[in-house]
């Protein structure tokens, strides 16, 4: 199935429809509370307990028998949980780091999580196959109503983030002093937490355990990078987590074996590229070019400073000097000159130039600002 | 002294991190209207004072009262600047934006800022001298604006007593004086300002009120009368000298 | 046990000491999670050195995976240097993304080798036996037996020859540099010792469980010891007997080695980590408790030694004022009573001598955080002990 021929399918068929309309979905809520893992430094977090959710899903088949999905999910749910608690426990109540909690837990409940479905495969049961789906995600297996679920449960989110916006926004600048003007900051962190945890147990089946924490965290970072306020930040991490997941899914869908995970990754990956490169304001092409130009005003202000150095001791700041006395100092070019007379800085007439009362204020202007820094 | 009215009142409070005692006993009553330093060397539990003050840590023993009252009865009355290491300023927000979650206090859950809100924040900027920053994103203000609007966050809580945990470090010295004149302008109009400081040499200058602090309170009343060698020395435990200018 | 039982076991145990080793330092400058990054991320240069040479032993993929290693580590301290995202960020950013492109070329190519992600995950040392050294027809054993053993033995020389400017550089970086060791360097060599043993031990044990043979033996020997021979050794210990243990786990439950060892990692890691004996959860609960009870002993003493007028001493003054609650003042009034170093005289409470003495020793340590005045409390009370 070619590209083009799947979008064709996309308006005709119902089951590549369903997993559109799915991957979309996620993608929005992972952009969504994404926002808000990177913004707390959580952002390794999720990694953690993305893998320590894979134990969960094992276990929950054990016990159950069925591959139903939501079923699988409640486990995943339980064991990331039970791993981000733990992690919180090492931390507080022993010696070990942050760094090595995190390492630790996700390593060690994916081994467990690997242990256990290896052990389910090689058992005579015929119902087994499939529970890989989990390791890399596989969008193919979206039924409508795991759609539907992925529908309500973000629908609840985004209700529950537009009650509390302004509690979510005030604990993640400062918890501290929301908890002064008499915020239960706790509340509302449990809150975000569970939201986060949620998000990623729903990626699950799509993106899969061991990528999970990528689709929460590239979103976010692509967004933060074109906007200044949180509010469009979350709505723009919505859109760029739902369009990797669409095109992810179509790209996946079109070639034969190729899990959906990695590539939904990889697309929203191309968003955080681009927008490290070509965002305006924050974008290390426009920094370049900033840069470059800062550079450029600099050399053209010494040399006003220079002019003006030698205007001022005249009575009549108009006087003219000759081009001459400018070859001593360094900075001075002809093109230079030129931009000076350009922006009506200084006059030029044959050998002689001569300082214009704009130009006299802005050098002014300049210099006073220097002091002040220096200050 | 005997029937001054006081706007704090601290009563044998003692805490600890993660058991590790920082505050021992401390007893204090800050009268309604004064201008207080809290001093001590570092580690000494200034910040900690404040923040249990505020309830943002729990004591293990003792008690604090607002006017008389539980801190938790008394919120709206009390504003909080932290100290500007404490949060990240890379955050996607505006100046207008921080000064306008000091009016979140008194909407309480849920409620979003309207238009009320945000005059009061624009007032606050605009007494910060910060106006014509509102719209500009925090992590592109220098270090002192960043402290301005701080102090305009706390502003816009229009509360009776204000405390300050170090707003003087890392700013410049348009942004201090700029400062400490908006919290002698709270003083004159009997707000009580309390602020955690660590340079002894303006303390005369710019207090009224001064409480030594390590660990246990050491002293605490008048700069005039009590801001002298002995009760630095016993509060830094070196030989402390600083020349206090009177 | 067959030989080839006998040689999984060698090679696993090998793993586990050569990721033994660097985990320890990894875990100590609080570096863990690069051994995170660097497993995820050396696997495109693993395939695409698989793609030239196919043959999965070359040494060209080491030389591949090592490179790709080296990218994301560039990468990484690129991204954090743009201030762009918060510096966990950009770690959490690049080695999925390279994981994914590793993951994606061998699922495009998967009936052209026989790398899929399920050795991606697990390794295969199951089949590691099968894989055999040939020199002139005679056998020298499983080849990676002797890539690991060679990994093995650069680490151990390295280990033996710069211990001590590890050991120094570890605890203090500032002292190290004074004394002329460049930081950077012992930086960059465990970096490359680390990378080499991932990629060493990635055939054996997959990307995901490097990092558990790195960080639980050493986390799990960190809660038991201080000293760095001590942690070294027991983190070895700890390896090789989760080596062995787990492959007859897996043996017994017919699954996978690599995820029984860290299955066995786990439980050994969560035993010691609820009973080690100081810094275990039980010890650590146990002695919390303690402290409170000091530490609301030591508040109630100072009281007394601060206030001289009655109302303050005052037996009822405890519940009211202090803010505790009846059970907790009795039981620290009880306390203080047991130690005589109070007295109550018509429910006024005063301290005696030992209660003034014991209160000022105090007080002055945890002003001057000077020790050598209350080494004679020391011995009955946890709080000042470290």
């Amino acid at each position: 199935m070619s590209f083009t021929e799947y979008f064709e399918l996309l308006f005709n068929d119902y089951t590549l429809r369903t997993i559109s309309l799915g991957t979309a979905i996620l993608g929005a809520i992972c952009g969504m509370l994404g926002s808000f893992a990177v913004l707390r430094k959580q952002s390794l977090l999720g990694d953690a307990i993305s893998h320590a959710a894979l134990p969960g899903i094992a276990i929950a088949f054990l016990i159950t028998g069925t591959k139903e999905t939501n079923v699988l999910l409640i486990g995943a749910l339980i064991s990331g949980l039970i791993g981000a608690f733990w992690i919180r426990g090492i931390t507080r109540r022993t010696h070990l780091k942050s760094d090595t909690a995190l390492g630790l837990i996700l390593s060690i409940f994916f081994g467990f999580g690997m242990l256990l479905l290896t052990y389910i495969q090689k058992q005579p049961n015929a119902n087994q196959a499939g529970l890989d789906k989990f390791l890399f995600g596989q969008a193919a297996t979206l039924l409508a109503r795991d759609v539907w679920f992925m529908a309500t449960v973000t629908l609840v989110c985004l209700l529950v983030l537009l009650l509390f916006w302004k509690e979510f926004k005030i604990l993640l600048f400062d918890a501290d002093y929301a908890k002064t003007l008499g915020f239960n900051t706790k509340m509302i962190d449990i809150l975000i937490t569970s939201f986060i945890v949620l998000a990623i147990v729903l990626g699950l089946q799509t993106v899969g355990v061991v990528l999970m924490s990528a689709m929460l965290l590239a979103p976010a970072a692509a967004a933060r990078q074109w906007t200044n306020s949180l509010g469009i930040m979350v709505v723009l991490a919505a859109v760029f987590g739902a369009t990797s997941g669409v095109v992810g899914t179509a790209i996946s869908a079109s070639q034969n074996n190729l899990s959906t995970g990695p590539v939904i990754v990889l697309v929203a990956a191309t968003f955080v590229i681009l927008s490290f490169i070509f965002s305006p304001s924050r974008g290390l092409l426009f920094r370049q070019i900033r840069f470059i130009k800062n550079r450029k005003d600099l050399q053209l202000h010494k040399t006003l400073a220079f002019m003006f150095d030698i205007a001022k001791s005249h009575e009549n700041i108009s006087h003219p000097h000759a081009v001459k006395i400018l070859n001593n100092f360094h900075g001075y070019t002809k093109k230079s000159l030129s931009k000076l007379e350009d922006k009506e800085y200084i006059r030029v007439e044959g050998l002689m130039w001569e300082m214009t009362e704009k130009g006299y204020d802005f050098a002014l202007n300049l210099y006073n600002q220097q002091v002040e820094e220096n200050d | 002294m005997g029937k001054q009215k006081f706007a704090v009142t601290v009563d044998d409070l003692t805490v600890a991190y993660n058991y590790k005692p920082v505050l021992w006993d401390i007893d204090l009553a800050i009268p309604e209207g004064v201008l207080m330093a809290i001093v001590g060397p570092n580690g000494a539990g200034k910040s900690t004072l404040i923040k249990a003050i505020l309830g943002i840590i729990d004591p293990i023993a003792g008690s604090v009262s607002i006017y008389g009252k539980p801190y938790k009865k008394q919120r709206k009355l009390v504003g909080y600047v932290p100290q500007k290491g404490s949060v990240d300023w890379d955050f996607p927000t505006t100046a207008l934006d921080v000064v306008m979650m000091g009016t979140y206090g008194s909407l309480g859950w849920i409620k979003r800022p309207g238009k009320k809100e945000k005059k009061t924040a624009l007032e606050s900027l605009e007494k910060v001298g910060m106006l014509s920053f509102k719209d500009r994103q925090i992590s592109q203000l220098s270090g002192g604006q960043q402290q301005r609007v701080f102090l305009a966050r706390a502003l816009a809580q229009d509360a009776d007593i204000y405390f300050m945990d170090e707003p003087f470090q890392g700013v410049d010295a348009t942004t201090e004086i700029a400062i400490i004149n908006i919290l002698k302008e709270l003083r004159k109009k009997g707000k009580t300002v309390v602020v955690v400081h660590h340079d002894l040499q303006t303390v005369p200058e710019y207090f009224d009120w001064v409480t030594f602090l390590n660990v246990k309170k050491i002293a605490t009343g008048p700069v005039k009368e009590i801001f002298n060698d002995d009760n630095l020395t016993k509060t830094y435990g070196i030989n402390y000298k600083v020349s206090v200018q009177k | 046990m067959t030989s080839a039982q006998l040689e999984i076991q060698l090679i696993a145990s090998l793993v586990a000491i050569a990721c033994a080793i660097p985990g320890t330092f990894l875990v100590l400058r609080k570096m863990a999670l690069i051994s995170d990054a660097i497993s995820h991320s050396i696997l495109p240069g693993l395939v695409i050195g698989f793609f030239i040479t196919h043959d999965l032993g070359s040494p060209l993929l080491i030389i591949m995976a090592a490179l790709s290693g080296v990218i994301t580590v560039v990468l990484v301290e690129f991204i954090q240097k743009t201030k762009l995202v918060k510096e966990d960020t950009a770690i959490g950013l690049v080695f999925p993304a390279m994981f994914s492109i590793g993951v994606i070329l061998i699922s495009k190519n998967a009936n052209d080798i026989h790398l899929d992600t399920d050795v991606v995950l697990l390794g295969e040392l199951a089949f590691a036996p099968f894989d055999r050294l040939l020199i002139d027809g005679m056998d020298f054993g499983p080849k990676s037996l002797w890539t690991i053993g060679v990994i093995l033995l650069i680490t151990l020389s390295l280990l033996f020859a710069f211990f001590k400017e590890l050991k120094i550089s570890t605890f203090d970086a500032g002292l190290a540099t004074a004394l002329g060791f460049s930081p950077v360097v012992l930086h960059y060599g465990l970096m490359s010792v680390a990378s080499v043993t991932t990629v060493g031990a990635f055939d054996a044990v997959g990307a995901i469980l490097v990092v558990a043979l790195m960080i639980a033996p050493a986390a799990t020997a960190y809660l038991l010891t201080d000293n760095l021979k001590k942690m070294l050794l027991l983190s070895v210990f700890f390896g090789v007997f989760s080596a062995i243990s787990g492959y007859w786990l897996a043996h017994w439950l017919d699954a996978s080695i690599s995820g029984s060892m860290t299955t066995v990692l786990g439980m050994v890691f969560l035993l010691v980590y609820l009973f080690a004996p100081k810094r275990g959860l039980f010890s650590v609960l146990y002695r919390n408790k303690q402290q409170q009870v000091e530490v609301s002993l030591l508040t109630f003493l100072l009281h007394l030694n601060n206030h001289t007028e009655k109302s303050e001493r005052h037996i009822n003054h405890l519940n009211e004022h202090i803010n505790w609650q009846k059970v907790r003042s009795k039981s620290v009034v009880d306390l203080a009573l047991r130690n005589n170093m109070i007295t109550i005289d018509k429910n006024i409470i005063s301290l005696t001598e030992k209660g003034k003495s014991f209160t000022d020793k105090a007080i002055d340590y945890i002003i001057t955080n000077d020790d050598s005045k209350i080494e004679s409390i020391k011995e009955d009370f946890f709080l000042f002990r470290g």
